[in-house]
């Protein structure tokens, strides 16, 4: 399990409705409703701030730009995911939970099939979420890089179901039905 | 930095360091059901018939029921009883169904017009002992039995095969398979087949996929039955997967067309864990699954949790209610292979004693899957048990006198089938034109413990290999030709035995297995006929014989020898 450095801080600053991108070169990642707001980290505790600067980091080493979203309506990864995809000009976008459960998704695929999911939420950390904005930078410059490798621990589901369930259950609390999505700003700062 | 820290004891270290703290455990959250089976949210029992339709059911008038209710109103329950054994206070079906001078035939006559919440106002008044005493009545099949997962993390047709083999050797009536990389399917589940009966003749197999591919295996005979048809107790869960009581029960006629046994799977937590419990407790969502599995007219379920069961583990009486699921299932007569099947606890202790309510009084199937090969290879994510919990299993058998479905096997016994196996593949694989299987694989695979111990396989000539399969068309009567040809004619025999079954319809009663000669075993003609001590399945004669034995056991005639 990893924990990054304490103290770094994460705001998503709304700045206007998200639209439809026209860049060939980006990615849209793409937060459920509690993300980095009612949530601050991930099921086993990896700060969002984290988390989103990792998949950030990945996405920018593969020269590609990154816009992110905040999806109000739906707290379904798959959805959360694809609508993500139709808003990013490449096609491509990483749909996230705030427990970490985590997707790559593209426009043009049905909702429910994706190019590479990530199920198991406690198994995902900082150097997981880097290589999936890689990959996620890869596919929006038609490449095919390999899939990331998935890590399966068969101890997960008693450790931790019924909490990611009373996650699952949290943020569906914080859906605002009928609202549409948002682009947000990532402020980082330091705590303290 | 002046505060003492309080010390913690060496006791409570020693506590903390035990398995049973890396479980999760939550607080109740009734309101959106995170809750086993005592919810204040949940209807109160009540029906009204009027024209032979139901118009009223637990609360809700016919006009605002959803697409559950409408299914259960018009498929599940007998309208002819309906109101009269929902008016029996509930404390009197509760005691009928733990009385053994009550017989099975007379609690169905009951159960059969009773609404969910109704079920649900019986079962919440037995503890976990009389839930398992009226289990050890209400389970439909007389012989308990069990059933396996027999996966590869490499999918490696190979390791599956040897395994298969060695499993149907220990008893398990049923095998599924399931994959890491779905493309596998066609010749992991032709291995699974083929080891299924060099091992003993009459084990039945599944693979576990999408349904259509599934379906399409199963039409094709390279498997015999089927169990992967998930059904959910809201209406907005079916909806998320876009799916219907009619789409299912749909999906469910399609199978029975061509014999091929299926049951559905459902159970506790899985509605929780997808957000959409609508505030109704587990075991009330779960009910509901067991009547649209029973209006669907499909002949057994899964449930017990099965892939959700880290929820009502983690909850205070969610273990109770898992077995009290099983108990429902049973006691409407479906065919129940009761859970057992997936990771549940990192205690040992917790395990077991999750087991105890199927183990002790006997169910269709003990485990939906007890994994006969070691953890790290199940690709249904890990089991409650596997292949290093053989030996205690035997041994709580042999203690408790209970059958749970498995034998100690002599190692050269093993050995046989697991070389046997691998090699009946290596023909039919040459036969069919498929990936060579090698001689140094044969030999890893008699000796293997996991997929670690094999050589690799040519993944990309696999898929490709797989791939032929599904192209060509390959059927299990061309597997059943393959293995004739190359000379492997008893396994060929015993596989045309399994594809016979689909004629004949048998296996398409409830809770129908094969016993080693293919004599058909289900509710029809060997129906559970417990009546009190000294009644029903005893474990006597040439079964307990077998289940005495272990892998160390002192000679009592010359203590200086083991016998096994």
């Amino acid at each position: 399990m990893t924990t990054a450095a304490p103290g770094r801080t994460l705001t998503l600053r709304e700045t206007g409705p998200a639209t439809r991108g026209t860049r060939p070169d980006e990615v849209v990642v793409v937060v459920s409703p509690a993300f980095a707001g009612s949530f601050t980290k991930t099921i086993v505790d990896v700060p969002h701030a984290e988390v989103l600067r990792q998949l950030l980091a990945g996405i920018e080493e593969q020269g590609v730009t990154a816009r992110v979203v905040r999806v109000w309506d739906t707290a379904d990864l798959a959805a959360i995911s694809h609508t993500g995809a139709k808003l990013s000009g490449s096609g491509i976008a990483v749909g996230m939970l705030s427990r970490g459960t985590t997707m790559i998704h593209q426009r043009d695929l049905p909702r429910l099939s994706n190019l590479e999911l990530f199920p198991q939420s406690p198994l995902l950390d900082a150097p997981v979420f880097r290589q999936i904005g890689s990959n996620a930078a890869q596919y929006a410059k038609g490449e095919s890089p390999q899939p990331v490798p998935t890590r399966n621990d068969q101890m997960a589901r008693p450790r931790w179901q019924a909490k990611a369930a009373l996650l699952h259950l949290k943020e569906f609390e914080c859906i605002r039905a009928g609202q549409p999505p948002v682009e947000v700003e990532p402020v980082f700062g330091r705590a303290g | 930095m002046t505060a003492v820290e309080p010390q913690q004891s060496v006791r409570t270290g020693v506590l903390e360091g035990r398995p049973v703290n890396l479980d999760g455990f939550v607080e109740e959250w009734p309101e959106k059901g995170l809750v086993a089976m005592e919810s204040d949210f949940d209807p109160a029992p009540g029906i009204r018939v009027e024209g032979g339709r139901v118009v009223e059911l637990d609360g809700r008038a016919r006009a605002d029921f959803d697409f559950m209710d409408t299914f259960i109103a018009d498929h599940a329950i007998d309208v002819a009883s309906a109101e009269e054994s929902t008016a029996i206070p509930s404390a009197q079906i509760a005691r009928m169904l733990v009385d053994p001078g009550v017989s099975r035939g007379e609690v169905l006559a009951v159960t059969r017009g009773l609404t969910p919440a109704k079920i649900l106002d019986v079962v919440k008044l037995m503890n976990v002992v009389e839930i398992m005493q009226a289990m050890q009545k209400m389970r439909a099949r007389r012989t308990p039995a069990n059933q396996a997962h027999s996966t590869s993390a490499r999918d490696n047709p190979v390791q599956v095969a040897a395994d298969a083999a060695e499993g149907a050797l220990r008893g398990f009536a049923e095998l599924e398979t399931t994959l890491g990389v779905v493309r596998y399917a066609p010749l992991v589940a032709i291995a699974l087949q083929v080891g299924g009966q060099v091992g003993r003749g009459g084990v039945l197999t599944q693979c576990a996929l999408e349904e259509a591919t599934e379906l399409e295996l199963g039409m094709r005979g390279i498997t015999a039955y089927a169990e992967t048809i998930s059904v959910y107790g809201t209406e907005s869960v079916f909806v998320d997967g876009d799916d219907t009581p009619w789409s299912k029960a749909f999906l469910a006629s399609a199978y029975a067309s061509r014999g091929i046994k299926m049951r559905f799977t459902s159970g506790t937590g899985s509605e929780v864990q997808m957000g959409n419990a609508e505030g109704r407790s587990m075991l009330y969502l779960e009910i509901r699954c067991i009547l649209m599995a029973k209006g669907a007219g499909v002949q057994g379920l899964q449930n017990g949790s099965i892939s959700c069961i880290g929820v009502p583990g983690a909850v205070p009486g969610g273990i109770r209610a898992v077995a009290a699921e099983n108990l429902v299932a049973s006691m409407v007569d479906l065919e129940c292979a009761s859970g057992n099947d997936q990771s549940f606890s990192h205690s040992a202790m917790r395990r077991t004693a999750r087991l105890m309510p199927q183990l002790l009084p006997g169910t269709d199937f003990v485990c939906s899957g007890f994994s006969a090969v070691p953890n790290a290879d199940n690709m249904f994510a890990g089991s409650n048990f596997d292949t290093e919990d053989y030996d205690d299993w035997n041994t709580i058998q042999r203690d408790l006198q209970v059958d749970g479905g498995l034998r100690h096997v002599r190692e050269p016994e093993i050995l046989q089938a697991r070389d046997r196996a691998a090699r009946a593949l290596q023909a039919l694989f040459a036969h069919l034109d498929l990936p060579p299987v090698t001689d140094a694989e044969v030999e890893a695979a008699t000796y293997a413990n996991s997929s670690a111990d094999y050589p690799p396989r040519d993944v990309l000539a696999d898929l490709k290999g797989a791939q032929a399969v599904m192209d060509r068309g390959v059927t299990g009567l061309d597997l059943v030709r393959g293995l004739e040809t190359t000379g492997f004619s008893d396994v060929a025999q015993n596989l045309l035995q399994v594809l016979r079954q689909r004629v004949s319809g048998d296996l398409l009663q409830t809770s129908a297995v094969l016993t080693a000669d293919f004599t058909p075993l289900s509710a029809i003609n060997d129906a559970n006929d417990y009546a009190g001590p000294g009644t029903g399945y005893r474990l006597s004669g040439e079964r307990w014989e077998e289940l005495k034995k272990l892998r160390h056991v002192t000679s009592a005639e010359d203590p200086e020898r083991e016998v096994g």
